[in-house]
């Protein structure tokens, strides 16, 4: 096992972006190799130990068994474990912009909040957020329809608008309460929201599930209420209480499922 | 009344004032100065006659006082230069009045620098662009409107009162090839929560609760499905809706011009994005597409000149030297919130009208350049003062209409002695910030 | 500038040059007999030498592909490549769309010189010029769209070929074309009600015309006028199973009309993209090739030239003046749909579209277009192209060289990569024809030069212009058909060791060191400019009616089309 602690020294309002720092990437490296790992700060290209302390603790020949450990004031620390594939990061703080967006595999822990863009078109590996998150959680970059298609993001806290969009496969768990427009444009995948969730989940939605034991808001006109049932067995678990299955996105000829909790 | 006096006449001018960019406009001159316009609409004309007193005229640098203090261009120009070239997250905005030409250069500075380039789409019809990048981008040409469109909506717009000739010269007044009674052969409906001016002369006004654009589009697409809905969805009643959807499926060529109405409110991209899909599943039965309504004059212009440089169409990012685009991360009010940039240039538009308070509050505490045409409340917060010509009259220059039409504007007058066209400023800016990183280099 | 390209291994299909040792000599910008001693030499002995690469049929500008870069920012974000260090060229970004700059690296780098911007909607021309000025490196003809437009309808409508020819030259003069462009005649007016013509003999709603007269008559105009292109045809039904019957009928439909006596080129008739238009079947399930029929009446006659619009196994976006074909995609796939129509003139549409070998349908629109490469006896009467970026972005060129130069190569991928559709409804399999690097260069360069009627370039005679793209094969000692060499081939083809555009190094050992403004190049037809000034006098009064801008402001000003390059035609009566 090898512990790469990165120390913020003073936070910074203009962000960092921090797409080099992945365990696949610094596995081997030395010390003072990690210490001039290229970070970007603006227009300007820097050494990372121009803003952290760079500690190291162990060795590994794997970048699997790699443990990149960031703590400080991360607020403007945008891109952690951008296009990551293995290994582990954990971030002690609120962070940035896209964190954990297109992963392949690997583990992030975030203990704190997270911005916008986190998990976006990750396709594997685990994002795990103690935190909230804002906007476009495990959303497709503009443009793109094939969203986020493999891996699992949990969520302890709230999520923001638009969560989900287009995504085609994977998991979300959100353990508090979602903003309008959840799960749009979902073709595949499954979305379980533990809070109330905000106006017209599941909008467009062509195929995936998602199930929701809070309050929705409103739904949309183009869902169509099948069945009520107790306990259902959904995804992989069953679920204890009555829950109202709804079917659509009728306008898109949709053929997903919501379920939602009787209240 | 005295008969206003002019010894020359220009003709097929292109308006400088909005989107439509009228092409008919004729300016009167007398001793080379324009004393009257013809054809122009209210907006147009008080927009080239009024206010010569607030006219920039020569450039300007803040002193330790804090006043602005008229200068030369080459200090303001190096000033300017030093600025851009020392930042590490500048921004440059604007460009609605600028030409085509102008906005080339301008996009050399902002690879040169390092900086955000971005137009007023981040706050009006940007969300419109996202809409087209995520479903869809069915659009059309004024002249197929004018000759073909039987049934048009207007919904979250007011032309009548923002682009006061775009009923009248391009869509539902003219008469058309196809629609030689003009008006009566055409239905014009009006959705919108207000009742607007629009809404007044429409045939038919739907109101639908504010935010609910899209519970209320959805629900339209719903049943042209073929589904059933609610008794009132959206504050708007169920029979209305079906009726609706029948004037719109048994139209021969419909349009729907979208605005600020629909692009800024709760649901953003989505309200634009349901009613592109509704679009899409509409062309089965009959023709429709759609057109967003763009404010300024050249807003649609900055997007494709953007794109064919940069292959984004706003909000683009250069600092890792080549272009980037988030939407909420390289868009000028989410760097704003965000506290990033570290120098604002201001290029023709006046942000300090346009954005909200807390956006404007971070360019208090910035250098805050200005290249533009007139004294604005953005003069106020500038540090440098670049004073511009006025494009279609001082300059000539290519823009593009709300239909992305091209158009060439013309020169009219000669521009004030001591004012340059923004393609100058930029070339001479791209000039002395080479020169200033050749010299860091060495 | 004087050089001497030494020892060079050249291909020049047009002076019957077939693979010989030779020096290439340049002054300014002309290949020529001598040269002063100050001549710089450049050494490229046994390198593959050939004309600059002409492009008869790409969309690289215009307000297509602004949509397209505007609507696909994720096909943008995929060719994102910072600027080469220290070099002259710029970033590049997209793949299928990519933006103007990146689009004149990566031709320049192929060895291209010449690229036809293939459908320009007048009233939009002015983008297109524009968007040309932002494109290093080329020299770009544009091919204005006709088939649709009211006036020519009104026109042919009326019988009045003196009024039709009278409109087409000012036109070109209007919008700084250089041919005639018709994409599928009275359909794409039919969409401005959401309609379509299926064949050539359906009328258009509203004139009661036929894509048949429309073809004709622009045939008959273009002939009169002696421009130096002939009609450039997309033909109606495209992307249907059965089309080829209406390929055919187009094919036959301009036979009769005599070619202007003072023209080089041979044809009256190009057909474009024939990959799309050579289905059989009735609906996608039941489909099978038709090139075998097209492709006998291609060998058997002589008036007509075809280029191919190869498919690639690539997402790639289409895009095209063909409305209503384009909703009929986005019936079948539901991806974004664009649609934009233009006043008076055409409709247009994109919708991006991802091929691959494992979709049948994909697999059988590759191994046709295979068919005609492989097919038509007379390398003159064909182009590679891939009607970019309809079947495939242009930078697949030398991926599709790579194939048909090896039918070891085709067989493995029939074997091996590709649904068996190919095998199964097609006659691939039963060729094996193998190009040689003469018959790459005519169909690169010599046909479509001479096709475009351009006789300055496609060959390296003495007095051409001095383009010409060196590439890094050591022709005696490569062989070309072997499997393993085809991904060479492509490597190889992509980066040129020299590109030269008259007589300026642009590409020097692969990497750019110049660029240089594009050239546009147009038609300019005279003697006729006084009957053209009484059509205008006379049709004014409906162009301000039913366009939304005036005539004044519709034309392209020289602002616009700065360097040009204009060929003037003289018009005898």
């Amino acid at each position: 096992m090898k512990t790469i602690n990165l120390f913020m020294k003073k936070g910074v309002t203009i962000p960092l972006e921090f797409d080099n720092v992945l365990p696949e990437l610094l596995y081997d490296k030395s010390k003072e190799e990690i210490e001039q790992t290229i970070i970007y700060h603006g227009n300007q290209e820097e050494p990372l130990n121009k803003y952290f302390i760079v500690e190291i603790q162990g060795e590994c020949d794997k970048a699997d068994e790699c443990t990149i450990f960031i703590d400080g004031d991360l607020y403007r620390v945008k891109y952690i474990g951008n296009r990551m594939s293995c290994g582990t990061i954990i971030a002690n703080g609120n962070v940035d912009l896209h964190v954990g967006s297109m992963m392949s595999g690997g583990h992030i822990v975030v203990n704190g909040d997270a911005e916008s863009y986190a998990g976006r078109e990750m396709t594997g590996g685990i994002l795990e957020i103690k935190g909230n998150v804002k906007e476009y959680c495990g959303s497709s970059y503009i443009g793109e329809w094939r969203g986020m298609s493999g891996g699992k993001i949990i969520v302890n806290g709230d999520a923001g608008k638009q969560l989900a969009d287009c995504m085609m496969g994977g998991e979300i768990y959100i353990g508090g309460n979602c903003d309008i427009l959840a799960g749009i444009h979902m073709v595949g995948g499954f979305i379980e929201i533990n809070g109330d969730v905000d106006k017209w989940p599941a909008a467009e939605m062509k195929k995936g599930t998602m199930v929701i034991n809070g309050k929705v808001q409103e739904m949309l006109q183009s869902f169509k209420l099948e069945e009520k049932i107790q306990n259902p067995f959904i995804h992989d678990k069953y679920y204890f209480g009555t829950y109202n299955l709804y079917s659509g996105d009728i306008g898109s000829k949709g053929k997903g499922h919501v379920w939602i909790k009787e209240h | 009344m005295t008969m206003l006096e002019y010894d020359e006449e220009v003709n097929n001018c292109v308006c400088f004032c909005c989107g439509n960019n009228c092409d008919d406009i004729t300016y009167l001159l007398k001793d080379k100065q324009i004393v009257g316009i013809r054809n122009a609409c209210r907006l147009g004309a008080s927009k080239v006659v009024c206010h010569p007193d607030q006219r920039l005229l020569n450039p300007m640098i803040r002193n330790e006082e804090g006043i602005l203090e008229e200068t030369t261009w080459d200090e303001a120009l190096d000033k300017v230069a030093m600025l851009l070239s020392e930042s590490i997250r500048p921004l440059l905005y604007g460009w609605s009045e600028s030409s085509i030409e102008s906005i080339k250069k301008g996009i050399k500075v902002s690879q040169l620098t390092g900086a955000v380039m971005d137009n007023s789409s981040t706050i009006y019809h940007g969300t419109t662009i996202q809409a087209f990048q995520n479903v869809g981008h069915p659009v059309t040409t004024y002249g197929e409107v004018k000759n073909r469109a039987d049934v048009i909506i207007y919904v979250g717009t007011n032309p009548m009162s923002d682009h006061p000739r775009h009923l009248s010269k391009f869509t539902a007044f003219p008469k058309g090839f196809f629609r030689q009674g003009g008006r009566k052969d055409r239905q014009v409906i009006t959705w919108d929560p207000k009742f607007t001016n629009t809404a007044k002369i429409s045939d038919d006004w739907i109101q639908f609760n504010m935010n609910e654009d899209y519970y209320f589009f959805n629900a339209l697409r719903t049943v042209l499905k073929g589904q059933k809905i609610d008794d009132e969805v959206a504050g708007v009643p169920k029979d209305k809706i079906m009726e609706m959807v029948n004037i719109m499926k048994n139209a021969e060529c419909g349009v729907i011009f979208l605005g600020l109405g629909v692009s800024q409110t709760l649901s953003k991209q989505r309200n634009a994005d349901i009613l592109i899909r509704l679009i899409e599943d509409l062309n089965s039965y009959s023709k429709w597409s759609m057109l967003p309504m763009k404010g300024s004059l050249n807003v649609g212009g900055f997007n494709v000149a953007l794109t064919s440089e940069t292959g984004y169409p706003y909000g683009v990012d250069f600092a890792r030297g080549y272009p980037r685009y988030m939407i909420g991360e390289t868009t000028t009010i989410d760097l704003l919130n965000r506290r990033e940039p570290d120098v604002f240039v201001s290029v023709s538009d006046d942000p300090v009208i346009q954005f909200p308070g807390y956006s404007i509050k971070h360019l208090v505490n910035i250098p805050v350049v200005q290249i533009g045409t007139t004294w604005g409340p953005i003069t106020e917060l500038s540090d440098v003062v670049l004073p511009s010509t006025n494009l279609g009259i001082e300059t000539a220059g290519t823009v593009y209409r709300i239909d992305s039409v091209p158009l060439y504007m013309k020169k009219v007058v000669e521009e004030p002695r001591n004012c340059h066209s923004h393609e100058w400023i930029f070339i001479e800016l791209y000039k002395r910030i080479q020169q200033l990183k050749c010299k860091g280099d060495n | 500038m004087e050089y001497i390209l030494k020892r060079g291994i050249v291909f020049d299909p047009a002076n019957n040059i077939d693979g010989e040792e030779k020096d290439i000599l340049i002054k300014d910008n002309k290949i020529v007999e001598e040269v002063s001693n100050n001549a710089k030499e450049i050494d490229i002995s046994g390198k593959l030498v050939m004309p600059g690469g002409v492009d008869l049929h790409s969309h690289i500008a215009g307000p297509k592909l602004a949509t397209g870069r505007l609507y696909r920012p994720e096909d943008i974000r995929k060719g994102i490549k910072k600027a080469s260090f220290g070099g002259v060229d710029g970033f590049e970004a997209g793949f299928s769309v990519p933006t103007c700059p990146a689009t004149g690296y990566r031709y320049t780098r192929m060895g291209y010189t010449t690229v036809t911007e293939a459908a320009v909607p007048p009233l939009e021309a002015k983008d297109t010029h524009e968007q040309i000025k932002s494109i290093p490196n080329l020299d770009v003809p544009t091919l204005t769209l006709f088939g649709n437009n009211w006036f020519m309808l009104k026109f042919v409508k009326e019988n009045n070929s003196q009024d039709l020819m009278l409109f087409i030259s000012k036109w070109l003069k209007l919008t700084k074309g250089y041919g005639i462009k018709i994409v599928n005649p009275c359909g794409s007016e039919a969409w401005g009600w959401g309609k379509n013509v299926k064949d050539l003999d359906e009328p258009e709603p509203h004139w009661g015309v036929t894509g048949r007269e429309v073809i004709r008559e622009l045939t008959k105009v273009n002939e009169k006028l002696g421009l130096p292109h002939s009609v450039h045809v997309h033909t109606n039904d495209l992307g249907h199973p059965g089309n080829y019957e209406t390929t055919l009928e187009t094919f036959d439909c301009v036979k009769d009309i005599k070619k202007n006596k003072n023209v080089s080129r041979d044809q009256i008739l190009h057909c474009t993209h024939i990959q799309f238009h050579a289905y059989k079947g009735t609906t996608w399930r039941d489909v099978s090739s038709g090139a075998s029929e097209l492709i006998d009446y291609i060998n058997s006659h002589n008036h007509m030239t075809c280029d191919i619009g190869q498919l690639t196994f690539d997402e790639t976006t289409t895009m095209t003046a063909d409305g209503p074909m384009e909703y009929d995609l986005f019936k079948l796939t539901g991806l974004k749909w664009s649609n934009k129509d233009i006043e008076v003139e055409t409709s247009s549409g994109l919708i991006p579209s991802i091929y691959s070998n494992k979709s049948p349908v994909s697999t059988l629109q590759w191994a046709v277009g295979l068919e005609f490469l492989l097919g038509v006896n007379d390398p003159w009467k064909i182009v590679l192209t891939t009607d970019s970026p309809n079947a495939a972005p242009f930078i697949r060129y030398p991926k599709i060289i790579s194939w048909i130069m090896s039918n070891e190569k085709i067989n493995d991928m029939l074997d091996n990569e590709v649904h068996s559709w190919a095998t199964r409804r097609t006659s691939i399999a039963a060729y094996d024809k193998e190009y040689s690097w003469n018959e790459i260069a005519t169909i690169t360069r010599a046909s479509p030069a001479k096709i475009l009627g351009l006789n300055d370039r496609g060959h390296l005679g003495v007095g051409a212009k001095a383009d010409v793209s060196v590439y890094d094969i050591d022709v005696n000692d490569f062989d070309p058909t072997s499997l393993q060499n085809s991904s060479v081939i492509e490597k190889k083809l992509l980066n040129t060791l020299y590109t030269i555009k008259d007589g300026e190094i642009l590409v020097k050992e692969g990497n750019i060191v110049q660029l240089v403004d594009s050239n546009h190049i147009w038609c300019n037809v005279k003697g006729l400019e006084e009957r053209e000034e009484d059509l205008i006098n006379r049709i004014k009064p409906e162009f301000n009616k039913y366009y939304t801008i005036n005539y004044e402001n519709y034309g392209v000003c020289n602002h616009f089309i700065k360097p040009d390059t204009r060929i003037d035609v003289e018009y005898g009566d």
